[in-house]
């Protein structure tokens, strides 16, 4: 109960965040000023050179995607860091903290708040991805779970990481901190072709090993639209990714609640 | 009996700055309040209170020293289901309305849903918010914010309010209102623990006093005893005859007129010597009692001399 109100005030709260109303409008301008060379790919493909055009088609709506998905991420980071620290701001946190409510349970009611909000994008996200689909002339083979959870884990490690380091410093600075990592992922992420240079290499592993792959729980590898490279991967390999990465961000959360717990709570 | 309010010599430093700079704010400060009282909790800006008040509520933690409140460690969920907290500026989710905010609390508060909109309207009327439930409370004067951070303080039917300035904001009628509700709820057996400026209110309300300066506790007790001067008594006659007056100056008493009569301030050791030469004298004696001082008085005394402005 105490959880459920938490996390829906938390949601309701993103609702009506003009700063997050306005980044999202922003973020949909954006996407329909990329649906416009999509649209005029698509009408060259209906005109001739359909193969180039379809080619170029595909292109477009896997940029797109990219960018919703890494949007997610930042979007995931971003609400998890400002709830956190808006209530420390405002002060509110100290009424709510005056009921009889764990440090842990505020915390964990605040993140699940997030990931309620990152449910509504997950799913606006696999709308767009079956539109997207659509005007580009193809077919997801991919089942709508895989588009759900994959983001949905890969976002909960964000929101995460962003909550515990917001617990010790500046929620823009906490924030920063955790782009910056989700670009350091991307940078190590390997790529097949071998590394000279040993120190780099060395780096990029342990890099890789360290941070969470998102890469690895990318949903965009199951978006090859061809069916192939779907049927490679069976039950066991989803559950062993998506336990990786929840795991991981079991640990940032406990990591939060346990800097948390500690916290001097008073209004910033 | 188990205190409501335990402080045993409660020591916290802040440490500031990339230096750690040491500001203490509390040193070994001790009190306790029992069930039941109602405390007024004083003294200047800057002397430990509001520090003292995150201890109890489990905000902070001490750096020495132990605090209990209701006989549990600050910030066990078991006291505080039984807590009722007001903090200085009641802040709040913009986006809601009173009615919105009060089921919050109260669903955080444990308050059973069945019960929870009968138990918010009857709080609403008592800080008089009725009428205004659907107004966003972005939309409320400092005052209403106050009214309602005092009703969301009592969903829970706390036994212990802990009221950080309760009245600030208020106009005159709107701290009448918060006053004749903390004597209501000290009728009812709550225990009232109250951080105040005002201090002509603070001795109306409450039955003992708690003054801290510089983070150190500088006097404690009931309200009673700390304004009782203890050396000289006041007694209210109708008159004075000019041979008694002679007589009263000879035994080092001091007159003033009231209105109503006469007002004789006399050293305690004389009282019935005074007493009696006054029946003999014929003059009707209205009233007697200790000499008081203001509570005023008493603060001035012992932190205005601290804390030269």
């Amino acid at each position: 109960m105490m959880l459920r109100t938490i996390a829906f005030n938390t949601f309701g709260t993103f609702l009506r965040d003009k700063v997050l109303i306005v980044v999202a409008i922003l973020f949909t301008c954006g996407l329909l000023l990329m649906l416009t060379p999509l649209l005029g790919a698509k009408a060259i493909a209906s005109m001739g050179n359909a193969a180039q055009a379809q080619s170029m088609v595909l292109g477009i709506v896997s940029v797109i995607l990219i960018f919703t998905s890494g949007f997610g991420s930042l979007l995931a980071a971003w609400t998890a860091a400002d709830s956190v620290a808006t209530e420390m701001k405002s002060g509110t946190i100290l009424a709510v903290m005056a009921r009889p409510v764990k440090r842990w349970q505020f915390l964990l009611g605040k993140f699940l708040g997030v990931m309620l909000l990152m449910c509504a994008y997950v799913a606006m996200m696999l709308v767009l991805s079956y539109l997207l689909a659509l005007i580009g002339g193809q077919k997801i083979h991919s089942a709508p779970w895989i588009m759900v959870l994959y983001p949905l884990v890969r976002y909960s490690i964000y929101a995460a990481l962003a909550m515990a380091l917001v617990t010790v410093m500046h929620p823009v600075v906490a924030w920063g901190i955790t782009a910056a990592v989700a670009v350091v992922v991307m940078i190590v992420e390997p790529t097949g072709q071998p590394v000279q240079n040993v120190a780099w290499r060395w780096i990029k592993n342990v890099l890789y090993t360290v941070l969470p792959s998102s890469g690895l729980l990318s949903e965009d590898r199951f978006l090859a639209i061809k069916e192939a490279a779907i049927k490679k991967t069976g039950w066991l390999d989803h559950v062993t990714t998506l336990s990786y990465g929840l795991d991981y961000a079991l640990v940032l959360l406990l990591i939060a609640m346990w800097s948390f717990h500690s916290k001097s709570l008073r209004r910033d | 009996m188990t205190a409501a309010i335990e402080f045993d010599s409660v020591t916290k430093v802040y440490r500031r700055g990339l230096g750690g700079q040491e500001v203490p704010a509390l040193t070994h400060v001790s009190f306790a309040v029992n069930p039941g009282e109602v405390c007024a909790f004083l003294g200047p800006n800057g002397a430990g209170k509001t520090t003292s008040i995150s201890i109890l509520m489990g905000f902070h933690s001490a750096d020495s020293g132990q605090a209990r409140v209701l006989g549990f460690e600050p910030g066990d969920v078991r006291a505080k289901k039984q807590i009722g907290f007001v903090p200085e500026n009641f802040a709040f989710y913009k986006h809601l309305n009173a009615v919105k905010l009060l089921r919050f609390h109260a669903a955080l508060a444990g308050v059973p849903l069945g019960e929870m909109d009968v138990r918010i309207a009857d709080l609403l009327s008592k800080v008089k918010l009725t009428g205004y439930e659907k107004l966003k409370i972005g939309k409320y004067s400092r005052g209403m914010v106050q009214r309602l951070g005092i009703a969301q303080a009592m969903l829970g039917d706390p036994q212990l309010l802990i009221m950080d300035e309760p009245t600030s904001g208020l106009d005159p009628a709107g701290r009448k209102e918060v006053r004749d509700l903390i004597f209501s709820l000290k009728a009812e057996g709550k225990t009232i623990f109250l951080s105040s400026h005002i201090l002509s209110e603070v001795e109306q309300i409450c039955d003992k006093a708690i003054i801290i300066n510089r983070g150190r506790l500088v006097r404690e007790g009931t309200m009673q005893n700390l304004l009782t001067t203890g050396d000289k008594v006041e007694v209210v006659v109708d008159r004075v005859s000019a041979e008694l007056e002679a007589k009263l100056q000879e035994w080092g008493a001091t007159q003033e007129q009231l209105p109503s009569g006469v007002k004789i301030l006399l050293p305690l050791e004389r009282k019935r010597e005074v007493v009696e030469a006054l029946w003999t004298a014929g003059a009707d004696v209205i009233s007697m009692q200790p000499l008081k001082s203001s509570l005023e008085e008493l603060y001035m005394q012992v932190v205005g001399s601290e804390n030269p402005s």
